[in-house]
């Protein structure tokens, strides 16, 4: 129930002076005065349903006057309702929610930092905080470590504010909900509230934070959402990185490889990016992408005048793009291994007697030198007993009719092991083998058999998902095709789950290569049985990706370590002495070692809290440099839709989108809606009544 | 405009003087200063003296005797002689003694008549005077000399409102008893019946004589400014009247706008001069009018 109530009660006094256009009324009434006039010829007599309507008006105009001159003392004495949700008489519970997380590191749309923006409206509810008010402040990205104690102290809460700082963490939200709600359940007060100031960002509110929101709202919790920015800035971020640096093109160079995302609603312009060695540019390359596109791009490198033994290079290298909104995400640390070749295990049959055509072969490593990057041994089925992670990086098994068990559990083990499969089924392999005995566990695919073109007819090779890197090297877009050849034959396909993405697929939507991590099956011949391929410029980049794409599978290298985890290193001999890790910002931790196969594996016991470089040393000395980035999740700077938030939320729950919003919203429900602007222009709108009566005519002429 | 006029033709400033013929003197005197040539200092028959030549003057009355015996160049001036006689017709009725800023309309009249008698008397014009309303009606006969002056400025201090306007009987009668043909000027407010108005100056031009109608209200009854409701009495006929002037005030206007239009038509179509005058103008326009006439009629 709404209370109405007055801020400045005292002018209410001023009431009487309501009655003045009523006493002038009666006091005009009393006695009509005479004039003596020279003619009254020219005058007119009222008539009496004019004096009427003249009285009528007359009493119109007086009550306007005298209700403009209330509504005037009225809104002088500042009257306030106070909302469903206000709590003027109560004190109430609150979390505040800060997200912290490294996209409040970027500037929102007026170029100003969001947590800048952030703080500001956390500071607001602090001083809004009447005594008996109760307040948590929980960080977003560590909501159990870094949350304040449920207090009514205003000075702590505001110190605890004050070192409120962005963390390159990813925002925690489901974490944070769970710890606002068990805080405000635990609370003895009636009135509740959370607040959430935040970018909003869609990417934080998966469905796991979303699933939170439903018991907060059954708690009788009033959510506020307090965005920080309205909509979704431009951001494009260095997201990934192959830390094997490759030869470079025509085996001359090495080249690395960085995947760029570009998170926006547009094309990026032209994103230059470096790469450093200490001090020393050794690198660089650029990209343009499409909206909400990521691609790997491939920078050439130039150790020239580093020292560095150009076919020996390795070391810790920062790779920076042109810096734009989330300025973190813009650089990206890796520790490079030695310049590697994959080394793959081709596996095929020999048909009617004579060995089986060597395109792959020649596709992948065509001086037989490994210059390529590529070293391919060929062996037949009965080769893949010698199949061990150690020896291969990828076995690429090509139209083989069957395996054998024994070879079948080699590839299994393979697997498991970290290796890459690449099958290719041309028209001497048998489905029912792959549906049923290969496939299972591995790809979730269903093999129909072999489907040759109609007569006259062919498949076009139509690229499914551009960007992906079985397809990196062919520039296509969707539904592009690769190649001018065209295949006569496929084996007939159908994906079990979502899980496999089909990458490439033919006219009539028949997926053509499907891929699940590590696995990569193409579903036709990379020989000339079924049509032309081999022959197009398609065919090398093509089969390189086959075998690229699968060899990732064990392409975790030391970069992939993300803020908020423990850095990792491993080790080929034990330690000395106690493992130290240390890293930015003074970052001091212990480390534990522990065995891994034949090497060892050493484990920071804190989290880096910073990217970059993270040494290990035993005994004063350096054993291992690790590298450490932010985590992409933060990237993608769109906003998620407030109103899927509020409705997942409760009918409680509103925006307050600015912070003009929030400090409305803080007075009406601590003090009551103030009224007097309504009051103040209805004794405008009294006042031009009367003026617009008093000025009319009502009689004729 | 009104700041550079002479104090004298401001009426609020007159009508504090309390000796007419003062007054009158004083209005004429302050009104001829303010003329930049005076049509009363003229070039009539009668010499009256010489004065030195100065460049501008015309040649033609530059006097060639003195100029061949003395080698001096003298203008000669005359003074105006003529047979002009004028009588001044006041209304006195009772609506002439309205006055909504201190000067009611007779109080106008008044000064006016004086004014223009003195005037004419100066010019050495016959004035006569007749004064009218309903049942009452002075005259004094047209006469040319200074001393004249005396009776008429007494008859129009003795004046008093009073009565109706009746311009059927008074004016008829008056138009009777004017053999020789002159000008008659009527200051009044002319609030009779226009028929009735038209007739008796039609009587008189059919008398071949001159008229001059100057017509006098007050600024209220023209622009009729009252704020409150109230009963309106009519000074001559006691008529009362309810009425709002704030939802009115548009029509009346355009009633009095439309009287005043008629008023001029008919003196237009009567080939007499209509001056309408409202008692917070000045006296020079008035004399202004009179001069103008007059130089017509010479």
């Amino acid at each position: 129930m709404p209370i109405f109530s007055f801020l400045n009660s005292g002018f209410l006094a001023a009431l009487p002076l309501a009655s003045i256009p009523v006493i002038i009324h009666l006091l005009s009434r009393r006695r009509l005065p005479e004039v003596q006039f020279p003619t009254t010829q020219f005058l007119r007599q009222l008539e009496p349903r004019e004096i009427r309507r003249l009285r009528l008006r007359e009493i119109l105009l007086l009550i306007l006057r005298t209700l403009a001159i209330i509504l005037l003392v009225l809104a002088f004495a500042r009257p306030s309702i106070t909302p469903r949700n206000g709590v003027t008489t109560s004190a109430a519970a609150m979390a505040v929610i800060i997200d912290d997380s490294e996209s409040m590191a970027g500037l929102d749309e007026q170029a100003k930092p969001r947590m800048e923006g952030a703080i500001e409206r956390a500071r607001a509810l602090v001083l809004a905080a009447r005594p008996g008010d109760e307040m948590t402040l929980i960080s977003a990205t560590r909501p159990v470590g870094a949350a304040t104690e449920h207090t009514s102290d205003r000075v702590r809460l505001g110190r605890s504010l004050a070192n409120t700082q962005v963390t390159m963490l990813p925002a925690d939200m489901a974490g944070a909900l769970l710890m606002a709600r068990r805080t405000l359940e635990r609370s003895r007060l009636k009135d509740r509230e959370l607040y959430i100031i935040s970018d909003l960002q869609r990417s934080n509110f998966d469905a796991k934070a979303r699933a939170e929101l439903g018991p907060i709202a059954a708690a009788k919790v009033r959510v506020y959402l307090v965005p920080v920015v309205q909509s979704r800035v431009p951001n494009h971020a260095l997201v990934d990185l192959d830390p094997v640096l490759r030869p470079g093109p025509m085996g001359r160079g090495l080249e690395l490889r960085a995947r760029v995302a570009n998170y926006a609603d547009a094309p990026s312009d032209r994103i230059a990016i470096r790469v450093r060695h200490g001090d020393a540019l050794v690198g660089g390359g650029d990209v343009t992408l499409r909206a909400d596109e990521s691609r790997w791009t491939a920078m050439p490198l130039d150790w020239r005048g580093t020292g560095s033994d150009s076919s020996q290079s390795s070391g810790a290298v920062l790779i920076e793009a042109d810096q734009d909104a989330l300025a973190p995400d813009d650089r990206w640390f890796a520790v490079l291994g030695a310049p590697g070749r994959l080394r793959v295990l081709r596996v095929t049959e020999p048909r009617e007697g004579a060995a089986s055509p060597r395109f792959a072969s020649l596709a992948l490593d065509p001086g037989k030198d490994g210059r390529s990057g590529f070293v391919v041994d060929e062996v037949s089925p009965a080769g893949l007993l010698g199949l061990t992670k150690s020896r291969y990086d990828v076995v690429l098994i090509e139209d083989v009719a069957s395996l054998s068990t024994e070879g079948e559990a080699r590839v299994r083990a393979f697997l498991r092991d970290g290796g890459g499969l690449v099958v290719a089924l041309g028209p001497h392999s048998d489905p029912g083998y792959y549906g049923s005995r290969l496939f299972p566990g591995v790809i979730d695919l269903g093999l129909d058999g072999p489907e040759q073109a109609a007569a006259g007819g062919s498949y076009e090779l139509r690229a499914r998902l551009p960007g992906h890197d079985v397809l990196n090297g062919l520039n296509v877009g969707v539904g592009a095709p690769l190649t001018e050849s065209r295949l006569t034959g496929v084996m007939k396909a159908r994906t079990l789950t979502t899980r496999p993405e089909v990458v490439v697929q033919t006219t009539g939507g028949l997926p053509l290569v499907a891929t699940s991590p590590g696995v990569a099956v193409f579903l036709s011949s990379l020989s000339d049985d079924w049509g032309d391929l081999p022959y197009s410029g398609a065919f090398v980049p093509l089969v390189r990706g086959l075998v690229s794409y699968a060899a990732q599978a064990d392409a975790q290298g030391p970069g992939s370590t993300r803020v908020g985890e423990a850095p990792a290193a491993r080790l080929a001999s034990p330690p000395g002495a106690a493992v130290i890790v240390r890293g930015p910002e003074s970052y001091s931790s212990q480390a534990s070692v522990r065995a891994e196969g034949t090497a060892y594996r050493a484990e920071a016991d804190a989290p880096a809290i910073q990217p970059g470089f993270y040494d290990f040393e035993s005994g004063g000395r350096s054993i291992a440099t690790v590298a450490v980035n932010v985590s992409p999740v933060e990237s993608d700077l769109a906003v998620i839709d407030s109103d899927s938030l509020r409705a997942a939320s409760g009918s409680g729950s509103s925006t307050l989108g600015s912070a003009n919003a929030l400090a409305s919203h803080l007075r009406d429900t601590r003090r009551g809606k103030e009224l007097w602007m309504t009051f103040l222009l209805l004794a405008a709108a009294a006042l031009a009544g009367e003026l617009l009566l008093g000025s009319a005519r009502t009689l004729r002429a | 405009m009104s700041e550079r006029r002479p104090r004298l033709l401001d009426p609020h400033f007159v009508s504090k003087l309390t000796r007419l013929d003062l007054t009158a003197r004083l209005v004429v005197e302050g009104f001829l200063t303010g003329l930049h040539r005076s049509p009363y200092h003229g070039f009539s028959v009668e010499f009256a003296e010489h004065r030195q030549y100065m460049p501008g003057d015309p040649l033609r009355h530059l006097d060639w005797r003195v100029l061949a015996k003395s080698d001096r160049k003298y203008i000669k001036q005359y003074e105006e002689e003529t047979n002009l006689r004028a009588m001044l017709l006041v209304d006195t009725s009772a609506s002439m003694g309205y006055g909504s800023r201190g000067v009611t309309k007779l109080d106008y009249a008044r000064q006016l008549a004086a004014a223009l008698a003195y005037l004419m008397l100066r010019q050495n014009d016959a004035v006569g005077m007749f004064a009218f309303a309903t049942g009452r009606a002075e005259l004094i006969p047209p006469r040319s000399t200074l001393g004249h002056a005396r009776p008429l400025l007494l008859l129009l201090e003795r004046l008093t409102p009073g009565g109706a306007t009746d311009f059927a009987s008074s004016l008829h009668s008056l138009a009777e008893r004017m053999t020789r043909r002159g000008l008659v000027v009527l200051i009044s407010d002319l609030l009779d019946d226009p028929d009735r108005i038209a007739q008796a100056i039609h009587h008189f031009r059919h008398r071949k004589h001159e008229v001059l109608v100057f017509h006098v209200l007050d600024p209220q009854e023209v622009a009729f400014d009252f704020e409150r409701e109230a009963v309106y009495v009519d000074l001559e006929t006691g008529e009362r009247v309810t009425t709002r002037p704030q939802e009115l005030r548009p029509d009346y206007r355009a009633r009095v706008s439309a009287w005043r239009d008629q008023l001029r038509q008919f003196c237009i179509e009567k080939r007499a001069e209509y001056v309408p005058l409202t008692t917070d103008q000045p006296y020079d326009r008035a004399l202004l009018e009179y001069l103008s006439k007059r130089a017509r009629l010479l």
